[in-house]
Order: C-alpha cells, then structure tokens, then sequence
C-alpha cells in the first residue's frame, strides 16, 4: 500500500504519517532526508526524532538516491519528505539534476517492491504566488511532478490542514 | 468554539459574521510573538469563532524570521483546530467543514 500525505508548513503532516505508521504492522523504519546545513536543520531533525521516540522505528539516512536504498526488512516506511529529496538532487553538485524526478520516482517504485506499506511525506509549496523564476521555479516543476506522479501511482492520498486528514483518494481505514 | 482557516481574502471573515459571539479574526499574526502558543490557543478557544489565513502553502521564505513565523501560525492553526467544536475551511466564499458540525447561525 503506498500512501501520500502532503500537507504546508507546521500542517501537522509529520505527525498524521507517523501516526499512520503506527497503525501499520512492524518493523518501522524511517527514510530521513534532511541534509544538515545549520542549527535550523538541526533543531527540527532534532524535533522529528523526538516525534519518533520510542515509536521503534530504524532510521536510515537518505538526503539522495532514494533509487539505491535497499532495505534490511519488510513492514512499514515511512519517507520524510519529497520536498527535501528534490532540493537535494537538484541542487548537490553530484545529485540528479535533469533527471531528479525520475530518479526519485524510481525510488519509490523500487521502495514499494520492498515493504507492505510505504509512506510518503511531501510538501505543499505551490500556493504561496505563480511568478517564480530560476532555480525556484525548476523547482517547484519537479516537485509537483513527483507529487503528482506519486499522487497517480499512490492507493490514498491524503492533504493534512491544520492537523486534520482530508482524503482526495483512498481512505484511512483501506 | 468554530475555527475557519483557508486563504487570504477566501470569505472567511464574511463567513464568520453569520455566527455572531465573541469573535477573533485573523489569529495566525499573533503567533510569532507568541512565547506560548498552547496558552495562546487556549485563550482563543474561549472565543466562539477564530479566523485564520493560511500562510504556510508556499514557497519556504529565504528568510529565518519568515520561515518561524510560517511554523508558529502552522502550530497555532493545529493547535486551535484541536480545539474547535467545528473546523471550517473557505475557498472562494465556500465552506467545506474538515470536523464537527456547524453551529446554529
């Protein structure tokens, strides 16, 4: 089962896909893809793994390459977040560039093959304006490519406004 | 208490005034200078309708202040929905109730 919650900023959409998990069978594990850059990355990598404590779940890190993660064990994933993943490839002088979307695409489908149930974070950046240029509108483009071909491939997909789940497609209970 | 969230100028403070009571438009400016924002939410709750625009479905501001000013009015809005007897989102005018059941007008 793969699932897409998305949701803006301080939603609430960490803690309904954590939730999530929880009603998903075991082992967990945790896909993190925040680079460190500063004490802001730190401080909130600092506050999702106090989300996720004593909640058992493994963390493996995964700034980029989501394609060539191989998991040690079935269950439930959760990966945290699509927004992060995008940057990453796209702007690390080694990541995917030009094929950043269908790289992490890729990923998610080789991640489904290997867990019952894959969850995926992403980001709603797309209702603050429509003038973007440069860097920023590339991408916006990508992330909503990913988002939308992962919303496509997806069973649920579900928006997080203000703490509160709103289904587009599937529902909790499937 | 009956919060309705949604986008700048959606109707949420037209909407609002359909309901009367004790009302508070506008909340999510009060959270960045918030030292507590449970407290914060707390004392909204006692009002019987808040309104707050959704600021946190753009692109992430380049700028520190901007990006905690994003979060804390993201927490307050979870913090305040949690609270509310009805959450109501607008968008162009209309409502969609996201929990609970409207009140009487």
């Amino acid at each position: 089962m793969l699932t897409l919650v998305i949701g803006g900023a301080a939603s609430g959409k960490s803690a309904y896909a954590e939730w999530l998990c929880l009603q998903s069978p075991l082992p967990r594990t945790y896909l993190a893809t925040m680079q460190i850059w500063d004490a802001e990355c730190a401080a909130r990598v600092a506050k999702h793994r106090a989300m996720r404590a004593e909640k058992q779940f493994d963390t493996i890190e995964c700034p980029r390459q989501l394609d060539r993660v191989r998991l040690p064990q079935r269950g439930t994933v959760l990966l945290e977040d699509l927004g992060n993943l995008t940057a990453n490839e796209l702007y690390s002088p080694d990541g995917a560039g030009a094929h950043t979307a269908e790289q992490i695409l890729a990923g998610i489908e080789k991640l489904t093959l290997q867990c019952e149930n894959l969850i995926l974070v992403s980001n709603e950046v797309f209702s603050g304006g429509a003038d973007y240029l440069g860097d920023t509108d590339r991408y916006l483009r990508v992330l909503a490519a990913v988002n939308n071909a992962a919303a496509a491939r997806a069973d649920a997909v579900v928006r997080v406004v203000c703490g509160i789940p709103v289904y587009y497609k599937g529902s909790e209970t499937q | 208490m009956l919060f309705i969230t949604g986008p700048l100028y959606s109707g949420k403070r037209t909407f609002a005034q359909r309901f009367g009571g004790r009302q508070r438009y506008d909340v999510q400016a009060l959270a960045v200078a918030a030292a507590d924002l449970e407290a914060l939410a707390d004392e909204l709750a006692a009002c019987d309708v808040v309104t707050a625009t959704e600021v946190g479905g753009g692109v992430v501001p380049a700028d520190p202040a901007e990006r905690a000013a994003r979060e804390a009015a993201g927490r307050l809005a979870c913090l305040l929905a949690a609270r509310a007897d009805c959450v109501v989102q607008m968008f162009c005018g209309l409502p969609t109730v996201l929990k609970g059941e409207l009140p009487e007008c």
